[in-house]
């Protein structure tokens, strides 16, 4: 029973680490172009038929170079996407903007059939064979997941907070007006943005390859869940997202022990609509508001 | 007679389309047409019934295609499993887009914009996963053997019979959805959008309004499935996805927001022009995504509005612009 519980709870923070790697990646878009981000989906997709399909097995790298090109390529991606899209569709209305971020998904999965063809790809020893931990069999994927999610959190929280770039990105999700006038280019910064969440797409795809195998489908459940991950956690708001992912991957699998398989996936959705209706602003807006009626009884009290 | 003559005018481009939809199979007795003729239809009662809420109300909605699915399972299952009559089970249809526009107009409510599209997107999600892996919607293969309609021994089973049914059931949709837009709803549904609060000060009520338009919308919609169920006469949960909900709101926008012919003229290209492209070999699909993305991105007021635009500016001559108030006309602003 134990070994159960462990290698339940194993998995469920690795699959919570991707869906917050999935809630990090659209946020970067939502607070830097104001734009939901509907084609992420088939972006992680595309990382994946990168990785898999031109740089291990056209170019014949070995892992941990594939990953870096790959990376980069989507990233190169990711700055044209802004280019011709995001950036002029940031001023639109809110249902063209929905709808072409839709559509443009829609044509990189048709470009991604094209290209790789429909069948799926299956990298070879790459996060393959298990573990043992406290007598627990895991899944080394899931081990590496949640080794690399951390290391791309701390980066990016690094780069946000103490370099430049960062802090102009995070200048710009908070007032574009303020930031244009203190001299950031405020389009450059944008780019930079749907790069750097372009690449963590790649990441996500990279490394939920050895999970699901790299087809069309593969990242359909785990984007929607991103979705989910962040209105738990509250829109926006990057370490909220990261809260809300963790709680969902681990809620998720345990609700598979009590209730019967079928409904794994409806769990999340569930709590997602829960939380939309009754708790709009996620946890975060719990948290604030248990620290105001805190601040109130005190004052209260002083009174 | 002046009334009089302004009603014909309005009426008269009705009928012509109509007569031009009913003349379709005398032209093309391709099966292969057929079908894609019927499918447009249903595409044309589903995307007029959207329009009250994306069109008109100005909410985002993806879950279309599970309620498209409700309807199609209510009818498929009530019809297979307990040998109800298919006329007999539209009644229970249309409770369940009752109840559907009820439980989804709810949430409207409550959340925000984008955050409604997500909890439609979940709606979606949660139905298709629930069509394919429990027992009694017979899982992933679907429900098969499903009866056509039959009218005292004539039976709707071949895809010219089916194609006139579903003709004379979009005739029905179509009059309704005319009566509406002439209608106080419309207006009601329009300021939804537009303007909230002068709708409050008027005394309206604006969480009854936003759910009658999701109401009628999932009627719409499951009728359509249920007539897509007994047409297809085979339906599998792999149909009801996200990305058929994405293509009901692409015909609307392709067609312009809150446009009675917006709607017909989407519904049309988005069943057609596939088909059409299919010659350019095995790319098709890529050239309709990107021609989808370039008319939703260069038109977002829809291709019907630009032709309309420039129609009127041709007829009037440098008159004036045209006062543009056709049947169901609402300009999307922003």
């Amino acid at each position: 029973m134990q070994a159960v519980i462990l290698q339940l709870a194993v998995s469920g923070i690795a699959m919570g680490f991707v869906y917050a790697l999935v809630a990090i990646e659209y946020t970067l878009i939502w607070n830097a172009c104001g734009l939901l981000n509907f084609s992420h989906e088939k972006i992680i997709t595309m990382g994946g038929y990168v990785f898999v399909g031109t740089c291990l097995f056209q170019l014949g790298l070995p892992n941990i170079p594939a990953i870096v090109l790959a990376v980069i390529l989507l990233a190169i991606f990711g700055i044209a996407i802004a280019a011709l899209i995001f950036i002029p569709l940031r001023n639109s209305t809110r249902l063209i903007a929905v709808v072409a971020t839709v559509m443009l998904g829609q044509v990189i999965n048709e470009g991604v059939i094209l290209i790789w063809g429909s069948v799926a790809l299956m990298p070879k020893n790459f996060l393959s064979g298990v573990s043992q931990i406290l007598g627990a069999t895991v899944s080394k994927s899931y081990v590496y997941i949640i080794i690399v999610s951390i290391i791309i959190i701390a980066v990016l929280q690094f780069i946000l907070k103490k370099t430049k770039i960062g802090k102009a990105m995070t200048c710009v999700s908070q007032n574009k007006t303020a930031a244009s006038l203190m001299g950031i280019n405020v389009k450059v910064s944008m780019a930079i943005t749907v790069a750097i969440s372009f690449g963590i797409c790649c990441i996500i795809g990279v490394l939920t390859a050895p999970i699901f195998t790299v087809k069309q489908q593969m990242s359909t459940m785990i984007a929607l869940k991103g979705f989910c991950a962040g209105v738990i956690g509250g829109f926006g708001n990057l370490p909220a997202a990261i809260a809300g992912g963790l709680i969902l991957g681990v809620v998720e699998n345990f609700a598979g022990l009590i209730l019967p398989s079928v409904f794994k996936d409806v769990v999340a959705f569930a709590l997602m609509v829960v939380f939309m209706l009754f708790f709009p602003d996620g946890l975060v807006g719990v948290k604030n508001r248990i620290q105001k009626h805190i601040a109130k009884s005190q004052m209260e009290k002083l009174s | 007679m002046k009334n009089y003559e302004s009603l014909v005018k309005k009426i008269f481009p009705v009928f012509a389309m109509l007569l031009a939809i009913s003349l379709f199979p005398v032209f093309l007795k391709n099966n292969y047409y057929l079908t894609i003729g019927c499918q447009a239809m249903l595409y044309c009662i589903v995307a007029l019934g959207l329009n009250f809420i994306v069109g008109m109300s100005g909410m985002m909605t993806l879950g279309t295609g599970a309620v498209y699915g409700l309807g199609a399972y209510t009818s498929a299952l009530l019809s297979t499993k307990l040998g109800v009559n298919p006329w007999l089970a539209l009644i229970p249809v249309l409770v369940m887009g009752w109840l559907i526009g009820k439980g989804l107009g709810f949430p409207s409510l409550r959340v925000q914009f984008v955050y409604f599209s997500l909890v439609t997107i979940a709606f979606n999600e949660i139905v298709r996963n629930l069509l394919t892996n429990l027992e009694f919607t017979g899982s992933g293969t679907g429900v098969r053997n499903i009866p056509p309609y039959s009218i005292f021994g004539f039976e709707f089973n071949t895809q010219l019979r089916s194609y006139y049914l579903i003709f004379a059931f979009l005739v029905v949709f179509i009059i309704i959805a005319l009566r509406i837009a002439k209608s106080k709803w419309r207006r009601a549904f329009i300021a939804v959008k537009d303007n909230p609060e002068a709708l409050e000060v008027s005394g309206i009520n604006v969480s009854s309004v936003k759910i009658t338009a999701f109401t009628l919308s999932s009627i719409f919609g499951c009728v359509a499935g249920a007539l897509y169920a007994h047409f297809n006469r085979y339906i599998t949960p792999s149909t009801f996805t996200t990305d058929l909900s994405i293509s009901f709101v692409v015909m609307l926008i392709i067609g312009g927001l809150g446009n009675f012919w917006g709607c017909i003229l989407g519904a049309y290209v988005v069943a057609f022009l596939p088909q059409l492209l299919r010659s350019a070999g095995t790319s098709y699909k890529l050239i309709y995504a990107v021609l989808m993305m370039l008319a939703v991105i260069l038109f977002p007021n829809g291709i019907m509005s630009d032709i309309r635009r420039s129609v009127g500016k041709l007829i009037n001559n440098g008159k004036g612009f045209s006062k543009g108030g056709g049947i169901g006309e609402n300009r999307t602003g922003n």
